[in-house]
């Protein structure tokens, strides 16, 4: 009577609930908002019960909604609690900084990007650099990584053109968006960690 | 057709995107285009606070800075209230719905007073949590009928959609702010500044408006 969908459904259901339970327990606002963040998977996980391409193209905007609110939700915080007397220079954690074991996680990380590709290598590959950039507290120009993130991009709108209007030429289209995406996503996720401590400091 | 709000006088389909024009729709969208264009062209007013046993009053001065910002998010509202009216897609309809819950919140968190930035935040949670239920919502639509095109959900031929769904998709707008359900909402308006926390009412109103037809639907 119960197939996989309901089962599914059932636990992300129950995990919800959890969360919401732990969301009117807590009291401080902090620890509400990363919380939410918790519950806010269960929705992903909802529509990822679908099994579908429908559900991929769903969870995108899904995803980016979420991060929308939590940015701006941050940012409320911080004006809120008046902490914009604390700049942000990356973990100061001398073990991580001294050691190797950050630099050979990132490039694992940005490896199995690679590897992956797309929009999803994207993602794995910008979490290596972040990793990398917060624990060894960068502070170089990053213009470069920035010009890197615009060219990437410009091939990513070319490769559609392709598409579009020489369909014949459909696989050389596919490598360059395939690329174009990976760098643009892996350069944008860094940078907006980055740049944004920066700024602060 | 009966059952969406009235006979859709043009569709426009655009791939997966899905906009269809019935007098409803189009009602409900010339509304949140006039306010956006007032929100546009008015000035903000200057909230007047008085003292109680005197003749003292003071007036709040808004800054230039705080000016532009709240009004960019008034149009975003605007625009997002917009969208939700006239789209035609379930799944659409929830992201235009966290987007006026983002841009809400928005409107109000320019206001450097201690108590709208804690009402702002306070909402903001809700609005967040509200996702959940409406995302479920969209999602439970799709795996129940196959479809979310109201369009198609409105022919009949699908199966049902499930009370549940329905039921989730109210909670999620109403958590996405409908100014009657909310003690933080109304403690948001002691911001300064009526045409863009006026928009905050209105995009709820209309939010709250185009659900009813759309739990109609299937």
């Amino acid at each position: 009577m119960w197939g996989e969908y309901s089962t599914g459904l059932l636990l992300v259901l129950v995990a919800a609930v959890i969360g919401f339970v732990a969301l009117a327990v807590e009291t401080d606002d902090l620890h509400r908002l990363l919380l939410l963040d918790l519950v806010e998977i269960a929705a992903l996980g909802i529509i990822a019960l679908l099994g579908s391409d429908l559900a991929e193209a769903l969870i995108l905007p899904g995803l980016t909604v979420g991060i929308a609110e939590l940015l701006a939700l941050s940012q409320i915080y911080v004006t809120k609690e008046n902490l914009k007397d604390r700049p942000v220079r990356g973990l100061n954690i001398e073990v991580i900084q001294k050691a190797d074991a950050p630099a050979v996680l990132s490039a694992f990380l940005v490896v199995y990007g690679l590897i992956l590709s797309g929009f999803t290598g994207g993602g794995v590959a910008a979490l290596g650099l972040v990793f990398f950039f917060a624990s060894r507290g960068y502070k170089e120009d990053l213009e470069m990584l920035e010009m890197a993130g615009g060219i990437s991009w410009a091939v990513w709108i070319l490769a559609f053109f392709v598409f579009m209007f020489l369909p014949q030429y459909w696989f050389i289209a596919l490598m360059c968006a395939g690329v174009g995406i990976l760098i643009k996503v892996m350069v944008k996720l860094s940078l907006s960690g980055t740049v944004w401590g920066e700024r602060h400091g | 057709m009966g059952s969406l709000g009235g006979i859709p006088l043009y569709v426009l389909e655009f791939g997966d995107e899905l906009v269809y024009f019935s007098p409803y729709t189009i009602t409900l969208f010339l509304l949140a285009l006039t306010f956006t264009l007032l929100a546009i062209v008015s000035r903000p007013e200057r909230q007047v606070d008085v003292a109680f046993g005197g003749d003292a009053y003071t007036t709040k001065i808004i800054s230039v800075d705080e000016m532009r910002f709240r009004r960019f998010m008034a149009i975003a509202c605007g625009l997002a209230s917009m969208g939700a009216m006239v789209t035609g897609d379930v799944f659409n309809f929830t992201l235009f719905t966290a987007m006026v819950g983002i841009t809400n919140v928005g409107i109000v968190a320019a206001v450097k007073s201690p108590h709208v930035q804690d009402a702002a935040y306070q909402y903001g949670l809700v609005a967040l949590s509200a996702t959940v239920p409406l995302f479920g919502a969209a999602a439970l639509y799709a795996a129940a009928t196959g479809s979310l095109s109201m369009i198609e959900l409105a022919k009949g031929t699908l199966p049902a959609v499930p009370l549940v769904a329905k039921a989730l998709l109210v909670i999620g707008v109403v958590g996405e702010g409908m100014a009657p359900f909310y003690a933080a909402k109304a403690e948001m308006f002691r911001a300064p500044g009526a045409p863009y926390v006026i928009m905050c009412s209105l995009s709820s109103l209309l939010i709250f408006l185009r659900v009813a037809e759309v739990v109609m639907i299937g």
